[in-house]
């Protein structure tokens, strides 16, 4: 009841001087403002990115060559000794294998990992090689890989045919190209029964694919698909640059992880899992990593954003202090009332909580719109989330009690007679 | 009729302060012995720096004596800390200032209820619109302050200064500011409010505002000189 009073009369007080109280409003209405749309912004970019991830199903996941840091750093010593001396578009094609060292992934593996009695929880396996040729002075991608890769990527024939389970088995040189890939190489002729190199050897293109849905990982209709038997002996190599494996449903995803993380472990002869020379990711786990860059960014941006309300602070203290020796008489005619130190200083606390809170809610609205002006042109929405609102509010009545705290601890140390009698 | 002892609402008892200005000590009250009893209208005149200043804040508990001993309504208040001061004050105490007496842009009756929110005394808002009219204000409750005439700010302040139904009001120079017509009615209002029962002591230098309470004492370099009935 008190608090409420006090605070009607703070409010007389924040009214009486207008002009006053909006300036010094500003300062904290613009660093909350900046704050919320830097945070709305991030946020933005968190949910354009999950929405990507998210495309590439959930049930995804990921196995690939390597594994921590310091099979990184050997993969890079390598790179560089294997590429030296090979020339021409080989070296890439061996550089794009892998990073340049053999990766770990074998036929036996994909074999073992296709078990379905040894790996219950996976569904499909899609093994996967990469490498690239060159038509008509154009680079093109290659994906070697077993015909899962349609299925999985729901990828379908818009002339000729897909390569067969036979096509595989007897490494037969025959491709199917993207909708992209197709219009890239070979412009409007038909691309039926056109010859594309890879390495030394003649592949035969039997189908062009129908148009698919890319996403921020992968964009199906630029590639170039062929059996992977036939591209691994092109590019001279027998190991997968990586697979890509489908689990049964969604809530065995982990168990999935589990399998094929022991399934590989075994078939490698690793029994400490922190050596694997190998990694399976799943949509989460992509999800959490790009989680956590964007959080770092949206941090480090709104920390500079909130310097400036640094500024709006001392603006709200120096506004307390001249407000303080303003109201001297106020001051000493209240104490005289029966008003005590602690009455004072509440007093004073909640009219400069008052004045950081509307700048916080000003603030919020402005950040908002700045958010949505910003996002309109950039490409993607800015979220506004409920924890950004809760931190401004927070942050906003933290200025408020830390700037205001001195105004109002001088005023009330004021001695009542002095005040009284202050001219 | 209660007892004498039950009677005295301030007792003053070999009261001293003295004010330390660098090495010099100014002796601004000297061994002052005052009994005032309930319902008593006192004045306390003298010239500046006779020390009715000092006393009146010694009085009112917004300053402590140096010696000496202060009741008030029977309890010691010579040496309490600033918040135990502070209740004393919102209980026991009604101020009426000569100017700023009143909170600016705030109306009249939460002017009136200012003591009150500090004493967590509800339902005081009936009895302020009572006093409102008593003061003769009834017609301006929701009239801010500033727009007011010097008098009738002084009436509000008497009204303020009884809110909290205190043992005594203390009136420092009341009518400093009005001209004399407005002077003498708000002197009337003190009698009116004296007659009905409030215990009154007034500061004022002026004879002719001395001559309204029952009881006139002179002060002179800190020292009572004299203490007479009003004629």
């Amino acid at each position: 009841m008190k608090i409420f009073i006090l605070g009607k009369q703070s409010l007389v007080a924040i009214f009486a001087n207008k002009g006053r109280s909006f300036l010094t409003v500003l300062g904290i209405v613009i660093g909350i403002g900046s704050v919320i749309a830097l945070m709305s912004l991030g946020n933005g970019v968190k949910v354009y990115i999950s929405n990507q991830i998210g495309s590439l199903g959930t049930t995804t996941l990921i196995v690939s060559n390597g594994g921590g840091l310091a099979s990184a750093g050997q993969t890079g010593a390598n790179s560089s000794s294997t590429s030296s001396g090979i020339g021409g578009s080989q070296s890439s094609q061996r550089s794009e294998m892998g990073g340049g060292s053999v990766s770990s992934l074998t036929t036996a593996d994909f074999n073992l990992i296709s078990d379905k009695t040894k790996n219950p929880d996976v569904s499909t396996v899609v093994g996967v090689v990469s490498g690239s040729g060159i038509y008509n002075d154009q680079r093109f991608s290659v994906t070697g890989a077993n015909t899962a890769v349609f299925s999985v990527n729901s990828l379908s024939v818009d002339k000729g045919k897909l390569f067969s389970d036979a096509d595989v088995t007897n490494k037969n040189k025959v491709a199917v190209v993207g909708s992209d890939a197709a219009t890239n190489l070979f412009g409007s002729d038909n691309p039926l029964g056109k010859t594309l190199t890879l390495g030394t050897d003649s592949y035969t293109v039997i189908g062009v694919l129908a148009p698919a849905k890319a996403n921020a990982f992968n964009d199906p209709n630029g590639l170039v698909y062929a059996p992977y038997s036939a591209v691994f002996s092109s590019l001279g190599t027998d190991r997968f640059s990586r697979f890509t494996v489908k689990a049964g449903s969604d809530s065995v995803v982990d168990q999935a992880k589990t399998e094929i993380e022991n399934t590989l472990l075994a078939s490698h002869g690793i029994t400490n899992k922190k050596l694997a020379d190998f990694s399976v990711s799943t949509s989460a786990d992509l999800l959490s990593t790009v989680g956590n860059i964007t959080g770092i960014m949206t941090a480090l941006l709104s920390g500079i954003a909130a310097i400036s309300l640094l500024v709006g602070g001392i603006g709200i203290m120096n506004i307390m202090l001249v407000s303080v020796t303003e109201r001297t008489r106020e001051i000493g005619l209240r104490k005289a009332v029966g008003a005590k130190t602690s009455d004072i200083l509440i007093q004073f606390l909640i009219e400069a909580l008052l004045l950081t809170l509307v700048g916080g809610i000003l603030g919020i609205i402005l950040g908002w719109v700045l958010g949505l002006i910003a996002g309109h042109f950039v490409g993607f929405s800015a979220v506004l989330t409920n924890s950004a609102i809760g931190l401004a509010v927070g942050i906003s009545a933290a200025v408020g009690i830390i700037f205001g705290i001195y105004p109002a601890a001088s005023a009330a140390r004021l001695n009542p007679i002095d005040a009284l009698r202050y001219e | 009729m209660a007892g004498i002892k039950d009677d005295v609402v301030i007792k003053l008892t070999n009261l001293g302060k003295i004010y330390k200005t660098g090495d010099e000590d100014t002796v601004a009250l000297d061994d002052i012995g005052l009994t005032v009893r309930k319902n008593e209208f006192v004045a306390i005149m003298g010239p500046s720096g006779s020390g009715k200043s000092t006393l009146m804040h010694i009085l009112g508990l917004l300053d402590v004596p140096t010696s000496g001993r202060y009741l008030l309504a029977g309890r010691d208040v010579s040496k309490l800390n600033k918040n135990q001061q502070a209740e004393i004050r919102n209980r026991e105490i009604g101020f009426v200032f000569q100017q700023f007496n009143l909170l600016p842009r705030t109306t009249v009756l939460d002017n009136v209820l200012l003591p009150t929110i500090y004493s967590r005394e509800k339902d005081a808002r009936t009895r302020a619109e009572e006093l409102i009219k008593k003061v003769g204000l009834g017609d301006r409750i929701k009239h801010k302050s500033n727009q007011l005439s010097g008098g009738q700010v002084q009436r509000v302040a008497v009204a303020r200064a009884l809110i909290t139904n205190p043992s005594i009001i203390l009136a420092d120079e009341p009518t400093g500011n009005l001209d004399t017509k407005k002077s003498r009615e708000i002197m009337k209002l003190f009698q009116e409010i004296n007659e009905e029962g409030a215990t009154i002591v007034l500061i004022t230098h002026e004879e002719n505002i001395a001559k309204f309470a029952k009881r006139i004492i002179k002060l002179e370099d800190g020292k009572i000189i004299s203490d007479v009935e009003a004629k």
